[in-house]
């Protein structure tokens, strides 16, 4: 338990070990036969999944400790954001399985990336160090910048890898110096060691109010704030986020507006809910501590992130014409809605949140990917008129998935919202929830435009019944059943939730 | 310069004193280096701009190409094979940096620290014979 410790437990890594060898595999049977069948390359990266999930599963409700000299924690905050990223990447296997090989781009290369980018999160929600972190969203970052310049013979998707590259480099570099200055303000000539980036020791310094210096800690915080900020695409760092998603490849850009985001939301939460915050109860009797400042201040610029991304996403996304476009600014509201989760101190409504988010937008995507054809060509609003009643069925899936993120009961949209809001409400944001129903009622509009669109206009021409695989049809179907099951029955997940453990409550029991 | 380098780790490794003792002195050394590097370069071009002799020739007004008459137009197309020179260096670069630690202390890390290394080098080998595998050695 104790970060001095080495306590080297293969056990506690063995999501991301199964992972990585997954890759390996496939990299190694590409490099062999030199050049790997997608259906081999498919099955491998999705038997890798499912042990992954085993994993996952065996470590579910186990002791709480940190193991690699305090670099990894197990608890059941990060095992449930590992069993979302997994699902993440299973879904994007599916519904890209024939893509690849229709777009004549490298199978092999595109599934090994997604495997590592899939790792650099697993180890994102395990890290216990803020260098840890750093390191998971490397791992993550350059696997999709790669990524979304995988057409590499078109501009857009260029254009999308050059600015996600040179704007996210830029904005780790805040990150990076915001932990350089948290490590600075956690020195103590007195302790060993004298100054830590270890989320556990960060806590207890912060909490005992041993800082080097109060300004620095703050100046910290806000560069970790600006850092994951950009990685989550939260207003007044979302720019890039619109443009990378409209040039990448639509299933990377549904990796990115789902996987990556919930990595980031999940290091962001361990950082400020379950380290600042934590350090810092509100009940306490010190008001004039570097600890409670932190929290009054990263609570307030957190509430204004979370008004303003929630309120720019939707407003912008109303103009939108391009569909990847729209979806890119509903991508930033919906980060904001699960800001206000954030501002409310509860991890497990974000969790949920991006849960029931990630499978809608998987769904979403994956039609988006159907209509729009080879090399991206049909993306805009106006292909969509009455196409409705030519492809029903994915006209129908689209219709849902779109509804379900406007937030329409009996689907996962309404329940996630619900929760995020309830307990924001319960903390007393009463203001924040109030925006946040008024944006969710805005986002009708322009959700809505695309249904009316697919069946209340004239056909568009040229239009021509996609042909679905079968392994499409798998991936949109487990996205319609998550939808529904998470709006209909989510009381198991919650009850989960409710159980699960963190670094906080196993505090709390001892 | 070595000896500046000296100097500024010696004042890097000594522990600050106390609190009132900002750790902010521990880095004048470094701000004297910074100035030094600043003012060298300057007064060099400086000196040599005063004093140097202006001749304009043909030839002095000449690109420069290793001695001989440059031949063709500089904006030509060439592969820029570099970068995977560049990576595979650096596969095997920072493979020897983390050799080098385990070598020092390898008895006392024993069968650990070797099975650890095996694995590690076996990681790199693997993207070795991948980069080889995709044709990256060859070289046209």
């Amino acid at each position: 338990m104790q970060p001095g410790q080495l306590a080297i437990d293969f056990h506690a890594i063995l999501p991301e070990i199964i992972t990585v060898l997954a890759a390996v595999l496939i990299m190694m049977i590409d490099a062999f036969t030199r050049r790997i069948n997608r259906r081999v390359a498919g099955a491998v990266a999705l038997v890798g999944l499912a042990g992954a999930a085993a994993a996952v599963v065996s470590l579910w409700g186990g002791k709480v400790e940190s193991s690699f000299s305090g670099m990894i924690v197990t608890d059941d905050f990060r095992l449930f954001f590992a069993m979302i990223f997994i699902i993440v990447t299973f879904l994007i296997v599916l519904i890209s399985l024939r893509w690849v090989e229709d777009e004549e781009l490298p199978t092999g290369e595109y599934f090994m990336l997604l495997m590592f980018a899939t790792t650099g999160m697993l180890l994102m929600s395990a890290a216990n160090d803020l260098v840890m972190i750093f390191l998971g969203l490397e791992t993550t970052s350059i696997a999709t910048y790669v990524l979304c310049g995988y057409r590499r013979r078109d501009l857009r998707s260029n254009e999308s890898a050059v600015k996600y590259f040179i704007l996210g480099s830029f904005s780790t570099a805040f990150l990076l110096y915001g932990i350089a200055f948290i490590y600075g303000a956690s020195y103590d000539p007195n302790l060993s060691p004298v100054a830590t980036t270890n989320l556990q020791l960060l806590k207890e310094r912060l909490a005992s109010d041993q800082l080097f210096s109060g300004p620095m800690l703050l100046a910290g915080a806000a560069m970790m704030l600006v850092g994951f900020g950009f990685k989550v695409a939260t207003a007044p760092f979302h720019i890039w986020s619109p443009d990378v998603y409209e040039g990448a490849p639509t299933p990377v850009t549904a990796f990115l507006s789902t996987g990556s985001k919930a990595a980031a939301f999940a290091s962001f939460s361990r950082v400020f809910i379950l380290t600042f915050f934590a350090a810092a109860p509100v009940a306490s009797g010190m008001t004039d501590s570097a600890v409670s400042a932190l929290r009054e201040v990263s609570t307030n610029a957190l509430m204004v992130m979370a008004i303003l991304t929630m309120t720019i996403g939707n407003l912008v996304a109303i103009v939108q014409n391009n569909v990847k476009r729209m979806l890119a600014y509903s991508s930033i509201a919906h980060a904001g809605y699960a800001l206000v989760g954030m501002v409310a101190g509860d991890w497990r409504a974000v969790a949920f949140y991006l849960l029931s988010y990630v499978v809608i937008n998987i769904g979403a995507f994956a039609v988006i990917e159907v209509i729009a054809r080879r090399g991206d060509k049909r993306t805009e609003i106006a292909d969509y008129s009455g196409i409705g009643f030519q492809t029903l069925g994915l006209a129908a899936a689209l219709s849902l998935f779109l509804l379900s993120l406007a937030g329409i009961p009996l689907t996962a949209g309404f329940m996630a919202k619900l929760l995020v809001f309830k307990s924001a409400w319960a903390a007393g944001f009463h203001v924040l929830v109030v925006i946040g129903v008024i944006n969710s009622a805005i986002s009708w509009y322009y959700y809505l435009r695309v249904i009316v669109a697919m069946f209340f206009r004239e056909p568009a021409t040229g239009f021509q019944r996609p042909v679905l695989a079968r392994s499409l049809v798998a991936g949109l179907v487990l996205a319609i059943l998550g939808t529904l099951y998470l709006g209909i029955l989510p009381g198991r997940v919650l009850d989960a939730l409710e159980k699960a453990s963190d670094i906080m409550t196993t505090a709390a029991r001892r | 310069m070595i000896q500046m380098m000296a100097i500024l780790l010696q004042a890097q490794s000594r522990p600050p004193a106390a609190q009132s003792d900002a750790p902010i002195f521990g880095y004048i050394p470094i701000i004297i280096f910074f100035l030094i590097a600043v003012l060298l370069p300057v007064v060099l071009l400086g000196v040599s701009r005063l004093l140097h002799r202006r001749v304009f020739e043909r030839e002095k007004l000449m690109p420069y190409e290793c001695g001989i008459d440059p031949i063709g137009d500089a904006r030509e197309r060439f592969s820029v094979r570099f970068y995977i020179v560049a990576m595979l260096f650096l596969v095997f670069d920072v493979e020897v940096v983390f050799l080098f630690p385990w070598a020092v202390i390898y008895d006392k890390l024993a069968l650990f620290g070797l099975v650890e290394m095996l694995i590690f080098i076996g990681i790199l080998v693997v993207g070795y014979y991948y980069a080889w595998r995709k044709g990256a050695l060859e070289w046209a």
